[in-house]
């Protein structure tokens, strides 16, 4: 029998300094020692990850890469606690430890023929970024592809150079913005919500995905409710604090939803009217 | 089964692992025996449930060792258990927690113990003084979760096999059984009927989940939690409560994961490493345990993650009563 | 013991004042014997409150509980106080934590009622764990007067006090705002015969004896959590940067956090003997607290919660103090 809580060795390739500083970002290339499992290993943009250090703990990360890119898979993970400073320490060819993948994914397959308005904030953009480059490479299947991703300043924007390159292309829109003016910034300088507000994307046929600090999905719920979304069409991915990752441990609950079983992607709808703390 | 031949049927039994009831310091819970002396036959209900032989207070999850060279090792499985004298209420909880450790993921740990574990049960003569079992489709005679169930007649021991492994344990020593009679299934249904009357504690739970779902913000829940003192007695001890951390301990060379009990009580549950706490006051997390027994488990599972035994009402120490709170419940 | 209408009626006075949140007192528990903690708001709330030798809780824990959580914009925090109704062990917790400002004096309104000694909830559990109906106590001096459902019974009071009431030196409230009863003349006095008894031992049989008692620690914390003195924001058992004390239960662990919290608690711990009443496994923890309590007395000359102006124990020095341990 499959033992869950049992993680498989997985290597180090690259590490890529997203941020750097008192909130530093990295993200994290790695590929499972066992060849067979890593060409095996299947996932939907939006499910996540138990990464642990062995010694030391284990905590949950959204898979930022897209299930397209075979190979390897991705993780973008912020200093903040024990084990996520011990992970910033780590070079490439050291080891993890890796089980997963965890949760449901985006509902990528009933959203074709949709257009998809990704929302970010910060290190939220992490899933967010598993879902478009997955729309990118099944680019014919959707729409239209939306990205509205800001941060504090232009040094906490995470995939900076990827969303540049982003920007240039012709089959997607993106728009950047940072909380507080910068010299050499001549984009949006504003809120995540109010760079919403401002570009009044249609909520016709359209699914809103967000992502973000609690306060900011606050904010761009009420924005989204104002241009016409209904509670089906805009969607969340949430974190919690985790420990098993596979809903028996009881701690990530909101009411009777597991955020690492029943999510961690819920819809407003579902969310609305369940009885439980977020 | 007469009841002077219990001292033989220990005997064979504890050539598998055997736990029964154990006293010590006036705290009785299940322990390993190997003699018939040790195990006390006339008590209520241990004080803690023998949840902690099938998900036990520690349980090394995997072994590894650290450096250059990483490998990781799942320990083995040790024989099979025997629960002697459990409570039909504390077996009906193994039924409830079955549930909730083999839905999507099989928890391998669980199951295998739940797999190697024959529970054989005693019922209850004279219920405590805060039981409501029968409440909550429970009963002094229930079958639910046990292989085999002896009830207390005068001089013998009614005994009922309800799976195949309560039956192997007959087949085992049938000298020890003769046949029932009648007469013996009158008494046995009498016992019952009796222990059953003196259950002082009733409460309908029926459509207890609808009405929670409404009164989520009534200001009962801060009435309730004011006095709660996060002490988290009540979930260690409670048969159903399966809420656990995971921690790695290791030195420079080698190390383990562990799987300990942990609890909702405590402030730190839900605290993550921002500072944000979705559950920063008690009557969030009071509400949060209330709520997951009556509500948000039988959504999940359809069944209420109680059993009805008491022991939260008992320990307690500043007498928080869950009846009390489903009669003001229903009250709203 | 206190006349309980004209505590009533004291305690309706505190609570009708505009600058009082809620008073903490007991009122009869959900069944038998058990009395609960109650929280009156308004005088027809505290017709509710009781005192009686079932009133056993130390209720100080309460006034570190309550949590401060952030307001909304605009809000302004509610700066009022908080009655309290406290025995004479319960008024030393308050003073304790007024010496370390975990609250203020004008955070709190304590009404103090002497105590001729708490009932030990094991032993009337032992006695009268049948009875679901109301049992009610009255001291009678020696004795204790039990009435259930009408019927009156006497029971020698040793039978069922507790056994730190049996020798305790604090019977009136060291610290009040309203006095509710007449004071206590007589003076107990503290023989730490139980802690002697231990001492005497030689140090394998202590081992020994400890030994079995911390095997059985579940580790629910319990103990530390109805300790009004252990308050501390992140508990030096939850750290994990370092890990002080594993979160596996095993003899070592066990051994550790309960020796590590005596010694926290050292100079401060009154000896109201929640621990040991509220510790599932019957763990005899008021030896072990006792023992730091006598250690503290010989080698400083000094008694927790007394004085509210005195600086805490173990928090100052003077430049006199014996620095013979220093190599």
């Amino acid at each position: 029998m499959e033992n869950p809580y049992l993680p498989n060795l997985a290597k180090i390739e690259n590490v890529i300094e997203e941020v750097p500083g008192a909130r530093a970002i990295k993200t994290f290339k790695l590929s499972f020692n066992d060849e067979k499992l890593q060409q095996s290993f299947e996932y939907e943009p939006g499910q996540c990850a138990m990464v642990s250090i062995l010694g030391l703990g284990e905590c949950f990360f959204a898979l930022s890469s897209s299930p397209t890119q075979k190979g390897f898979i991705e993780v973008s993970v912020l200093k903040l606690g024990k084990v996520t400073a011990a992970l910033h320490q780590k070079e490439i060819g050291e080891d993890l430890a890796v089980r997963g993948p965890y949760g449901n994914g985006f509902p990528v397959e009933d959203w074709e023929g949709k257009k998809i308005l990704c929302i970010g904030g910060g290190i939220g953009q992490a899933p967010l970024r598993s879902l478009i480059k997955y729309v990118l490479d099944n680019r014919d299947k959707y729409e239209k592809l939306d990205v509205i991703y800001g941060a504090r300043s232009s040094s906490d924007l995470c995939y900076k150079k990827e969303m540049f390159d982003m920007e240039k292309r012709e089959d997607m829109d993106v728009h950047l913005s940072i909380d507080n003016a910068e010299e050499g910034w001549d984009r949006f300088v504003g809120l995540v919500p109010h760079n919403l507000t401002r570009i009044k994307p249609s909520a016709k046929n359209t699914i809103a995905i967000t992502c973000g600090p609690p306060v900011m999905i606050k904010y761009v719920l009420l924005s989204l409710k104002e241009l016409g979304f209904e509670d089906s069409q805009i969607y969340t991915t949430l974190e919690m604090r985790m420990k098993c990752g596979i809903g028996k441990c009881g701690r990530c609950n909101i009411g009777n939803l597991y955020v690492c079983k029943d999510g961690p992607v819920f819809s407003w709808a579902e969310l609305r009217q369940v009885k439980g703390e977020m | 089964m007469r009841k002077d031949r219990i001292g033989k049927l220990v005997q064979i039994l504890s050539r598998n692992t055997l736990y029964a009831p154990v006293e010590r310091d006036g705290v009785t819970t299940f322990e390993k025996v190997e003699k018939v002396e040790d195990i006390k036959f006339d008590y209520q209900n241990s004080d803690v449930p023998p949840k902690n032989v099938l998900f036990p207070q520690t349980e090394t999850t995997f072994k590894y060792t650290l450096g250059k060279d990483q490998k990781i090792e799942v320990p083995k499985e040790n024989g099979k258990n025997i629960i002697l004298g459990i409570r039909p209420c504390d077996a009906r909880s193994f039924s409830i927690l079955d549930k909730v450790f083999e839905k999507d993921f099989l928890d391998i740990y669980y199951s295998e113990k739940r797999e190697n574990t024959t529970l054989i049960g005693l019922s209850c003569n004279e219920p405590g003084i805060n039981c409501f079992c029968t409440s909550l489709d429970g009963g002094v005679g229930n079958k639910e979760g046990l292989d085999m169930l002896l009830t207390a007649l005068e001089d013998e021991y009614f005994v009922e096999v309800a799976t195949d492994k309560g039956k192997a344990i007959i087949e085992n020593s049938p000298d020890l059984f003769s046949d029932a009679s009648d007469e013996h299934a009158k008494k046995k249904d009498e016992i019952n009927k009796r222990a059953e009357s003196l259950m002082k504690r009733r409460i309908s739970v029926e459509g207890i989940e609808e009405k929670l779902d409404k009164i989520f913000d009534d200001d009962l829940w801060n009435e309730v939690s004011m006095k709660c003192i996060g002490c988290s007695v009540c979930t260690y001890l409670c048969p159903t409560c399966h809420c656990f951390d995971i921690q790695d301990e290791a030195t420079l060379r080698e190390g383990r994961r562990i799987r300990v009990w942990d609890s909702c009580s405590n402030p730190e549950y839900t605290l993550q490493a921002s500072g944000y706490n979705p559950r920063p006051a008690r009557i969030n997390r009071v509400r949060n345990r209330i709520y997951h027994k009556y509500e948000y488990y039988p959504k999940n599972f359809k069944v209420i993650a109680c059993v009805g035994c008491g022991r939260c009402i008992d320990k307690c120490s500043v007498n928080m009563d869950i009846v009390e709170v489903l009669s003001r419940v229903k009250e709203i | 013991m206190a006349d309980l209408a004209k505590m009533r009626n004291e305690i309706k006075k505190i609570v009708q004042r505009d600058d009082v949140k809620y008073v903490i007192g007991y009122e009869k528990g959900t069944y038998g014997w058990r009395v609960s903690p109650s929280f009156a708001r308004t005088p027809e709330e505290v017709d509710k409150f009781i005192f009686s030798p079932l009133c056993v809780n130390n209720l100080a824990v309460y006034l570190v509980l309550e949590e401060k959580l952030p307001l909304p914009k605009g809000v302004e925090e509610e700066k009022k106080k908080i009655g309290i109704v406290v025995t004479g062990c319960d008024s030393r917790s308050v003073v304790q934590l007024l010496q370390e400002k975990a609250i203020s004096r004008d955070d709190v309104v304590i009404l103090g009622v002497p105590c001729s000694g708490v009932v030990e909830p094991k032993k009337m559990k032992e006695m009268f764990g049948k009875e679901i109906g109301t049992v009610a106590i009255e001291d009678k001096g020696e004795k204790y007067v039990i009435v259930i459902d009408g019927k009156r019974r006497e029971v020698l009071k040793e039978e069922l006090v507790s056994e730190n009431c049996k020798t305790c030196e604090y019977q009136n409230p060291v610290i009040s705002d309203i006095l509710i009863g007449d004071e206590i003349k007589e003076k107990k006095k503290e023989s730490y015969s139980k802690v002697r008894e231990l001492e005497e031992k030689s140090t394998q049989e202590r081992w020994d004896y400890w030994k079995e008692k911390f095997e059985r620690c579940i580790r629910c914390y319990a103990c530390r959590n109805c300790c009004p003195v252990c308050n501390c924001k992140e508990c030096m058992a939850e750290k994990t940067t370092p890990v002080w004390i594993r979160r596996s239960v095993s003899l070592s662990e066990n051994a550790g956090f309960h020796i590590m919290r005596s010694l926290h608690t050292a100079g401060r711990c009154i000896g109201c003997g929640s621990c040991e009443r509220v510790c599932p496994m019957n763990i005899p923890l008021s030896k072990l607290y006792k023992k730091v309590e006598k250690d503290v007395i010989e080698l400083f000359d000094y008694r927790a919660g007394l004085d509210e102006e005195e600086k805490p124990l173990l928090s100052v020095y003077s430049v006199d103090d014996s620095n013979e341990y220093i190599l």
